[in-house]
């Protein structure tokens, strides 16, 4: 059994806590409490040197240092507090730090609301366990043998088949039903590489469809395995990056990834929230506005310069009107892409970046890296540009084929 | 009547031990259900049972014996230290256990119907005051 | 009288309360009724999502969950309370007084609901403890 040691403050009233066990046993996991005594709490506190206000996050300091000493027995650890709340989210963050510097242990942090469920937590969770118990896959750099990878996603779904370390077939379609869009990507990568479906020595599946998808095809499915790991491995594949640390930028259509990696493996990540103000979804929505296919987007983008056309509001509804309010007053449609570009990448940088250290080199992947206007715009933000890899929206199908064959 | 669970603790300084506390429980015969801890013990039972077995329990050394009622059944592995490590309250009971030989003190000094003498209240320094120290001190 | 505790889970003060023969409202009595409901099965605390939503009674929906869970359980025990025990600054506050804004805001409370309320700090020394005791005992001996 995993044992995942939870530091948090608010969760017993927020009615959440009970999701997330619920969470953590439905990927095997079980939520642990480091153990501490009340003279260990001021001790704690000096040591750590924050003093907050709170005394349930004195003692969630307390319990990260029982981590760091290596007093009490964890796999992983997961750190949450309500959302809103700046002292603990001080706390929350600087205890991930702590943590990251003192232990080896993967971490995962999370603000929630009242409203949280275990399935907003179970792709996070999913990885502290996958990174625990597959830390041997995870290490496997080459891919061997016949096998595809297939990447159901919110957006798309993509499919990828590989020989001998090889991409030799590729296709993606946006997403409809699950299993038809999977069946028909397979099908045309399968016809691209010149195999058959019997050919197939095992196929590995990522994505919010990857259980639907592992039942479908179970007689070649050696793999199901969440979008966090298995996306990190196929980033750091297309990137030759297998050594050493990176950045992956993953941002999807309905949420984004920022994950740090150590020789390929993941040891901190986040995952935005479904937000699509935040997320390819917006670029989409703002493609339709100027009557563009979203694979011009990027070339129009940059051209602009996001300054010409302020956005008052990230969120999705709000943003397109100001875009539309923007066109309105006759500015330039380059300059409202460039806009629509810069403020998704602002929200990542602001959401999602600040809860990892970023680390160089930093890889953008997924459909979204395709749209050079964005990879121009975080380049901006970040003050780094991003290395884009061949065939970067095939991240997932990429990790997953290559995993699976580690099953072989 | 409704269940009621009972946390009974034993001032620092008392020389009540939880065997011999848990002992003059059993010893009343009432119908309580009991668990022996490391600070006194834990008793269950209905509500009415279980306040007057806590005020007899108090008659050992009336004031060296303290208790509250506790949400949880006894046992419940909910709550239970082996399951989950220290329940988040656990260290607000230890720091009120040290304090109880002051709250102790407190009601014998009542009993006794001592009134506590009026304290000077700390005042700031007045700078004059400090002015005055560091000179000497030069 | 029922007489409100605060820290809500104290033994200190649930101990007096009872002593001085008035009936504490606590936190753990609280919490019991949330346990004891088998028709809810959300632990350890059975706090709902319908408490949190209740709490908003007390705080708006910018406030953290936790404060307004906290609330939630609070809240009804300060309205019903005839008197108010406060003790500032406890050292460890733990659980369900882990929350420096949930505590401020349950000091207003009472503070509002304009209830005979004692203020005191912990006891450090047998001399504060004589002190602490006799305060609380005149306080509940004048509830009338």
């Amino acid at each position: 059994m995993i044992k995942i040691a939870q530091l948090s403050c608010g969760t017993e009233y927020s009615s959440v806590q009970y999701e997330i066990e619920k969470a953590a046993r439905s990927v095997g996991a079980k939520i642990v409490y480091p153990d501490v005594s009340a003279a260990d709490i001021n001790k704690a506190v000096e040591r750590f040197g924050f003093r907050p206000h709170s005394s349930q996050l004195k003692l969630m300091i307390a319990r990260a240092i029982q981590l760091a000493d290596g007093n009490f027995d964890a796999d992983a650890v997961f750190i949450t507090t309500c959302f809103r709340c700046a002292e603990a989210a001080l706390v929350r963050n600087e205890l991930r730090r702590f943590i990251q510097e003192n232990t080896n242990l993967p971490v995962v942090t999370y603000s929630f609301t009242e409203r949280m469920k275990a399935s907003q937590l179970l792709t996070r969770m999913e990885a502290l366990v996958t990174i625990v118990t597959r830390k041997e896959l995870l290490a496997r750099e080459r891919q061997a043998g016949l096998t595809a990878g297939l990447d159901s996603g919110s957006s798309t779904t993509k499919a990828v088949v590989m020989l001998d370390n090889k991409i030799i077939g590729k296709s993606w379609t946006p997403s409809h039903d699950v299993v038809e869009s999977a069946t028909q990507v397979l099908n045309e990568a399968l016809a691209e590489a010149g195999y058959e479906y019997k050919d197939l020595e095992a196929i590995g599946t990522t994505g919010y469809g990857r259980f639907t998808l592992g039942d479908h095809f179970s007689d070649k499915v050696k793999l199901v395995q969440e979008e966090l790991t298995v996306n990190s491995k196929g980033a750091v594949w297309l990137a030759d990056r297998q050594r050493g640390e990176a950045t992956i930028i993953d941002i999807g259509g309905m949420d984004n990834k920022a994950i740090t990696i150590r020789d390929g493996i993941p040891d901190n990540f986040t995952m935005g929230g479904v937000c699509a103000g935040a997320s390819g979804r917006f670029l989409e929505m703002t493609s339709r506005r100027l009557k563009i296919e979203v694979t011009q987007l990027g070339a129009l983008a940059e051209k602009g310069d996001w300054r010409n056309a302020k956005m008052n509001s990230y969120c999705s509804v709000f943003g397109i009107q100001d875009l539309v309010t923007t066109l309105g007053e006759g500015k330039k449609f380059e300059d409202v892409a460039a806009a629509a570009c810069h403020s998704v990448a602002e929200q990542v940088y602001e959401q999602q970046l600040q809860e990892i250290d970023v680390r160089h080199p930093v890889i953008q992947v997924g459909g979204t890296s395709l749209i050079s206007g964005l990879v121009k715009a975080v380049g901006e933000v970040l003050g780094e540009k991003p290395i884009v890899p061949e065939n970067s929206q095939f991240i997932g199908a990429v990790g997953g084929a290559l995993l699976s064959s580690g099953f072989l | 009547m409704s269940r009621e669970t009972r946390i009974l603790m034993i001032c620092p300084t008392s020389n009540v031990t939880p065997e011999m506390l848990a002992r003059s429980i059993h010893a009343m015969g009432e119908p309580v259900a009991l668990k022996e801890t490391c600070y006194g013990c834990l008793i269950e039972g209905e509500a009415d049972v279980v306040r007057r077995v806590a005020d007899k329990a108090r008659d050992m050394e009336p004031y060296a014996i303290y208790s509250k009622r506790r949400a949880y059944r006894l046992g419940d592995p909910v709550r239970c230290r082996a399951q989950h490590g220290t329940r988040p309250g656990y260290s607000q009971l230890e720091e009120e256990w040290s304090k109880l030989s002051f709250i102790r003190a407190g009601l014998e000094a009542a009993e006794r119907g001592e009134v506590p003498a009026e304290r000077p209240k700390r005042e700031k320094l007045p700078v004059m005051k400090f002015k005055e120290i560091c000179e000497v001190k030069e | 009288m029922k007489v409100f505790i605060d820290p809500p889970n104290s033994m200190i003060l649930f101990d007096l309360v009872e002593r001085f023969g008035h009936e504490p409202l606590s936190t753990m009595a609280a919490i019991q009724e949330r346990v004891d409901n088998l028709e809810v099965d959300m632990p350890p605390m059975n706090v709902t999502l319908d408490d949190v939503v209740r709490g908003l009674k007390y705080a708006g929906i910018e406030v953290p969950s936790g404060v307004r869970g906290r609330l939630a359980v609070w809240g009804p025990m300060i309205e019903e309370a005839d008197a108010a025990i406060i003790v500032d600054d406890a050292p460890f506050g733990f659980g369900c007084v882990g929350c420096e804004r949930s505590e401020l805001m349950v000091k207003y409370l009472i503070r509002r609901r304009g209830i005979p309320a004692l203020r005191l700090t912990y006891p450090e020394t047998e001399e504060d403890g004589i002190e602490f005791v006799a305060k609380v005992k005149e306080f509940l001996e004048g509830l009338q």
